[in-house]
């Protein structure tokens, strides 16, 4: 009976107490326990699991390190470079892809086979063309990102409701507003998850890169600790990146959200 | 209250030297399908004078709507001639605005968003086309309701946001492809009230296209009748009810006489298009497409 209470109680309480937000703290909580626990028991070589402790001492350490932050400019960079060039000539081509049936038919078949096709197997090739730097990041990046984009914009024109094409252009609109005030915001929400999911893909094909080959960013970072076998350093890595994805992801999701409402 | 808001009004038909404010001659327009040629509307003419209401009803596929992209200029490739007072019309017109059959207000802009779009599309000051589109808002009768998206709407009130939108572009003839079709019957008489009470305030020059009989009867000062497929002109009925008309009419006996001399007509139209449709529902191996 006491126990019934309790929970009565929880649920009535204010939000952070709702049982399901309960249940992921509890989840969080076993998970970190048992990684201590794990760490703890010496089953393990030195270090493959290390404490919370360490990591979260390391964590310390790579946050208050400048080279950190240099790292991660570079991988921003270039991670913001490959969306801006993957996702711009994905709509693009989306756009004419999906405004034509011919040229659709024509080239989508193309595309769908090699959207899941994994982009590293062109890593030595983006290598030669643009040589060690961040070019060739830049570069698997894009064309990471192009594949979801250009499919998705392509499906988002056609999906567009006929009517209101005709009723923009029963009100005389030029090419110009109808492309600005009915196509693109029609088609708004594909061209988004188009983008969403290019990023996604787009942080993928960046930091597989640098792991590769390269002298900077957070990939390289993090296949240098594995290398010295910094193991809570290469933890504290992976941390900062899920955050840095999950932020990233917000933030392509707000600008979504805009008119989220329709 | 209506004389009032009347005053208010931008004037909408001005008198001109043409005596037909809308005028189709010989219009006939064929499409080519798998199966060879369709003709859809075959020679048809109709004049409609400045502040008339006219009404086209005839049976699902005698090319009404055809009829209707062609004067609004949605569709070329036709044969014969649209004019607006004694102007050729080709493509979407100034002096005509189109309400459609379908769900048509834009989904991610608000109730006074969608009515201020033709004049946004004509570049009138965004202060200028906020108050327009809230007197039109106001004349369909949604005051309170700007600031509210599509999606909060009922099917009913939509209809009535698109057809403020329509007449925030200040078109001398209304062309209504039947607005009311997706609408409960109750909702469709009392909007077709509102829809009245706004022409008669207007004068505006109204075509509207309709497979509903009392619904062309209530609203109508002339019907044009048209056959199944090719759709031709069968007949023109003057409508002789005395206005201001409402929704109340719909029980009258006068009423009850058009409404049956209209079916007479129009009987005979549907049902050779449903023994056509079953034909072709056979031929195609019964799937129920």
């Amino acid at each position: 009976m006491a126990a019934t209470g309790g929970i009565g109680r929880a649920v009535s309480g204010p939000a952070l107490a709702h049982p399901v937000t309960l249940v992921r703290i509890a989840i969080v909580a076993a998970l970190l326990l048992a990684w201590e626990a794990l760490s703890q028991s010496g089953w393990l070589f030195r270090d493959v699991v290390p404490s919370l402790w360490k990591i979260g001492g390391a964590l310390g350490d790579l946050l208050s390190s400048r080279d950190y932050w240099w790292h991660l400019g570079w991988t921003g960079f270039e991670v913001g470079a490959a969306l801006l060039i993957g996702g711009l000539s994905g709509l693009l081509a989306g756009l004419v892809l999906g405004g034509s049936r011919f040229l659709g038919r024509a080239f989508e078949p193309f595309l769908y086979y090699l959207g899941p096709t994994p982009k590293i197997i062109f890593f030595p090739v983006m290598i030669m063309w643009f040589g060690v730097g961040p070019g060739s990041k830049i570069a698997l990046g894009a064309i990471s990102c192009f594949f979801p984009v250009v499919l998705s914009t392509a499906a988002g024109i056609r999906q567009i409701d006929l009517v209101l094409i005709r009723v923009g252009r029963s009100f005389r609109a030029n090419a110009w507003q109808m492309a600005l005030k009915v196509y693109l915001p029609a088609m708004r929400h594909p061209v988004i998850n188009g983008l969403r999911l290019g990023l996604g893909i787009a942080i993928i094909g960046t930091l597989l890169a640098e792991t590769k080959l390269s002298s900077r960013g957070i990939g390289f970072m993090i296949i240098q600790a594995y290398a010295t076998f910094a193991m809570p350093r290469m933890y504290a890595l992976l941390i900062t990146l899920f955050v840095l994805a999950i932020g990233a992801n917000a933030l392509v999701g707000r600008l979504g959200g805009v008119g989220k409402r329709a | 209250m209506i004389a009032n808001a009347a005053g208010k009004l931008p004037t909408v038909a001005p008198q001109t030297s043409e005596s037909r404010a809308l005028r189709a001659e010989g219009i006939t327009k064929h499409y080519t399908t798998s199966e060879g040629t369709i003709t859809a509307v075959d020679s048809v003419s109709l004049d409609v004078a400045p502040g008339e209401f006219l009404a086209v009803i005839g049976p699902s596929g005698c090319g009404k709507s055809t009829l209707f992209n062609i004067i609004g200029g949605l569709v070329d490739g036709y044969e014969g001639r649209v004019s607006v007072a004694g102007e050729t019309v080709a493509g979407p017109h100034a002096s005509i605005g189109m309400v459609f059959q379908e769900e048509s207000t834009f989904p991610w802009r608000t109730v006074v968003e969608n009515v201020a779009f033709p004049l946004e599309i004509a570049r009138v000051s965004r202060a200028e086309r906020l108050e327009r589109a809230r007197h039109f808002i106001s004349l369909v009768g949604l005051e309170g309701f700007e600031r509210r998206y599509p999606a909060e709407l009922s099917g009913g009130m939509r209809q009535r946001v698109a057809i403020a939108r329509t007449l925030a572009f200040e078109p001398k003839i209304l062309l209504m492809d039947e607005p009311f079709a997706a609408l409960d019957e109750q909702t469709r008489l009392l909007l077709g009230d509102k829809v009245l009470q706004i022409q008669q305030q207007l004068k505006q020059t109204t075509l509207l296209i309709t497979h509903n009989i009392t619904e062309a009867v209530q609203l109508a000062d002339r019907i044009l009748v048209m056959t199944y497929r090719p759709g031709r002109v069968k007949r023109f009925v003057k409508i002789d009810l005395p206005r201001p008309r409402s929704s109340e009419i719909v029980s009258s006996e006068a009423f009850g006489r058009y409404v049956a001399k209209i079916w007479s007509d129009l009987r005979e139209e549907a049902s050779r298009g449903m023994q056509d449709e079953e034909t072709c529902k056979r031929q195609s191996g019964g799937d129920g497409a």
